[in-house]
């Protein structure tokens, strides 16, 4: 939970569970609301809010993930999945049904959900590795289901999406998406942040920690655990069904397996079981890829030998070192970096 | 009946070649408890490496094995040494994860190095379909079935008569005892990757023999050996053996009678939804130890 610097007292129930408990706090909060809606904006040009749309994005869909690896301990390779099916539903509701997006928004999330109540079910019987396996299994699945839906999913052609549209303004540009999906992050990541704090984020943690012991004190770990994926697929829901949006058209080839290995993997070097751990994760993850597009042409200058699909093989090999080094080197992520500097900073000048 | 026969068949031998790289899976889970989702990745490596030393360095297929075998044991070595043993007594994710980021480590390194179309080996083995009553055989896949077999012939003496697979055996019992009777548990962790990375490239090899040296389908293939590792059960040798078959039979007929009605494909997916449904029915398999837990 959060630390308090010394001096700052709890006289009422109020002040006990308030998120934001000191100035300090509070300023960073206005500053970092100031920073996302009101200064970025104005200094940024299109090609970096687009990295910033991504980024809101990625930061929806690791929330979920966090929820359900992070807090209630069952690993998911699946993830991604659960982002397309978030997609698909959205498009085929727009392009075959011609819904707005505040339809096919909630659609998608509720079609997710349900998905994710099924996906759930075997995890009654099995925990660890056998659930990352299944979870595996399932994202096949889904694939192979995508691609053979003949005319509802169009196969490997991929089916167009609309941009939303709100009281008659379309958002079609860069500019307007990233105000449209700061928001909805925002809200994806206050309402992440006030979860974990019930009773259910609680008894996410017991399970996470130790599951029998949690059965033993009288927690329903079957309903917990459900409970947990139907989050996590309902917000991979909510970033599937604003990435088709956003993207405009959407095909089976932008949910490859391998991005489920790497939001797994960013949530651990972000620091899993937080939410700033989970936000740090995102951010990491797509100003990386970025750094790998930019330095790209270098390399391949460097060695001409190789071809272009040869540097999306450094790209694997930097990302997939870049896990293993976390795992060994910092298991808890940059979160715990963070919260080093954080506290040495209220502590000085002493060491601890 | 005769299609059955033919589906029946075919699916027995392509078993056989699940049932090989199953067992790398199984052997690393046996000594270790690490569930190595490397092995995909590192079938389609094998398979590159042992035709990057065929067709680009002129080798005999003889002499390309035998300059492979030490480059497996560097593999094998700095993967325990570099990322397994420093995630000792970590929570089991770690592991996960780590194997799942050494995959996608390989599969960039597969990328780097030998980019481009699928390649095909040199011919070694005679081509050709034998007839057995209405079923067709094509020749390739009764050597796979016979290397095979010797493979596992090979395997089990191993861990039947040698000192060293005894060993094996008994560290996968108890690392604590083991350790007490002067067992060096690290190198034998090393030997059993070795072993599993030999059983991936026999595999892999086979496979890329018949169907070309392509990563996807590969790495794929390996996949598939989790569905077999899951139905046989993660300890049981024999039920990898089993799983295996089972799975290859199970694919075969699945992808002959159903096929016609979706449109294709269905071996793809046909062994993902049996291990679901394995999961849900009997979570540890047909030969799996239950796990008892005490908080």
């Amino acid at each position: 939970m959060l630390k308090k610097p010394c001096g700052t007292f709890d006289e009422t129930y109020a002040q006990d569970i308030a998120c934001i408990r000191t100035p300090f706090r509070a300023g960073l909060l206005i500053l970092l609301l100031l920073f996302i809606f009101i200064i970025m904006p104005l200094v940024a040009d299109d090609y970096v809010l687009g990295i910033m749309n991504v980024i809101g994005i990625t930061v929806i869909a690791m929330l979920g993930l966090n929820i359900l690896t992070g807090y209630c301990g069952q690993i998911s390779i699946g993830h991604v999945a659960f982002i397309a099916v978030g997609s698909y539903t959205s498009s085929i509701l727009s392009a075959h049904l011609g819904w707005q997006f505040w339809a096919t928004f909630p659609s998608a999330i509720l079609v997710s959900g349900l998905l994710g109540l099924i996906v759930a079910l075997p995890s009654l019987r099995i925990k660890g590795f056998y659930i990352a396996i299944s979870t595996m299994a399932f994202h096949y699945i889904t694939i192979w289901i995508i691609l053979h839906g003949g005319d509802l999913t169009k196969g490997v052609w991929g089916l167009p999406c609309e941009f939303p549209i709100f009281f008659g303004i379309s958002f079609d540009t860069e500019r307007k998406m990233y105000f449209l999906i700061m928001a909805l992050s925002v809200l994806g990541t206050i309402m992440a942040f006030n979860l974990v704090r019930t009773k259910f984020g609680r008894g996410f943690v017991a399970v996470r920690d130790n599951d029998i012991a949690a059965e033993f004190m009288g927690l329903n770990i079957f309903r917990l655990k459900i409970m947990a994926f139907i989050i996590c697929s309902m917000y991979a829901g909510a970033a599937g069904s604003l990435y088709a949006h956003y993207l405009g058209m959407i095909t089976v080839e932008q949910f490859p397996l391998i991005d489920s290995i790497w939001y797994m993997g960013f949530l651990i070097i972000g620091g899993m079981g937080s939410i700033s751990g989970a936000i740090f994760g995102a951010i990491f993850y797509r100003l990386i890829a970025q750094v790998v597009i930019f330095t790209a042409p270098m390399i391949g200058e460097a060695f001409p030998s190789l071809s272009v699909s040869g540097v999306a093989g450094f790209t694997q090999i930097l990302f997939g070192v870049l896990i293993i080094l976390f795992l060994v080197l910092e298991p808890r992520g940059l979160n715990h970096r963070w919260q080093i500097t954080l506290s040495s900073f209220r502590l000085w000048p002493f060491p601890y | 009946m005769a299609f059955f026969l033919q589906l029946v068949v075919s699916g027995f031998l392509t078993g056989s070649v699940y049932a090989l790289m199953a067992l790398g899976i199984v052997i690393i889970y046996k000594a270790s408890s690490v569930f190595n989702f490397a092995h995909g990745s590192i079938v389609a490596f094998t398979a590159y490496l042992i035709w990057h030393l065929m067709v680009n360095l002129h080798l005999h297929i003889i002499f390309a094995v035998i300059i492979s075998l030490p480059v497996i044991i560097i593999i094998a070595y700095l993967i325990q040494r570099l990322i397994l043993y420093p995630l000792t007594g970590q929570p089991p994710l770690a592991a996960i994860m780590a194997t799942l980021a050494l995959a996608e480590v390989v599969n960039g390194a597969i990328t780097l190095f030998w980019p481009g179309p699928a390649r095909t080996y040199p011919k070694f083995l005679p081509t050709g379909t034998i007839q057995i009553g209405t079923v067709f055989i094509t020749l390739e896949e009764i050597v796979n079935f016979i290397i095979c077999g010797l493979a596992f012939t090979g395997f089990m003496l191993f861990f039947q008569k040698s000192k060293l697979g005894l060993t094996m055996r008994g560290t996968a019992e108890d690392h604590q005892l083991a350790r007490s009777e002067g067992v060096k548990v690290n190198r034998i962790f090393v030997l059993a990757w070795f072993i599993a990375i030999i059983m991936a490239g026999i595999g892999g090899f086979l496979m890329a023999n018949m169907h070309g040296v392509n990563q996807e389908p590969l790495i794929a293939l390996g996949m598939k050996s989790l569905a077999v590792v899951i139905l046989g059960g993660m300890e049981s040798i024999l039920g990898a053996v089993i799983g295996g078959i089972a799975i290859g039979l199970l694919e075969a007929l699945g992808a002959g009678y159903l096929d016609p009605l979706v449109g294709g494909g269905v071996e793809e997916v046909f062994p993902f939804i049996i291990l679901v449904i394995i999961l849900l029915i009997k979570p540890y398999g047909l030969f799996g130890y239950k796990r008892i837990e005490r908080v």
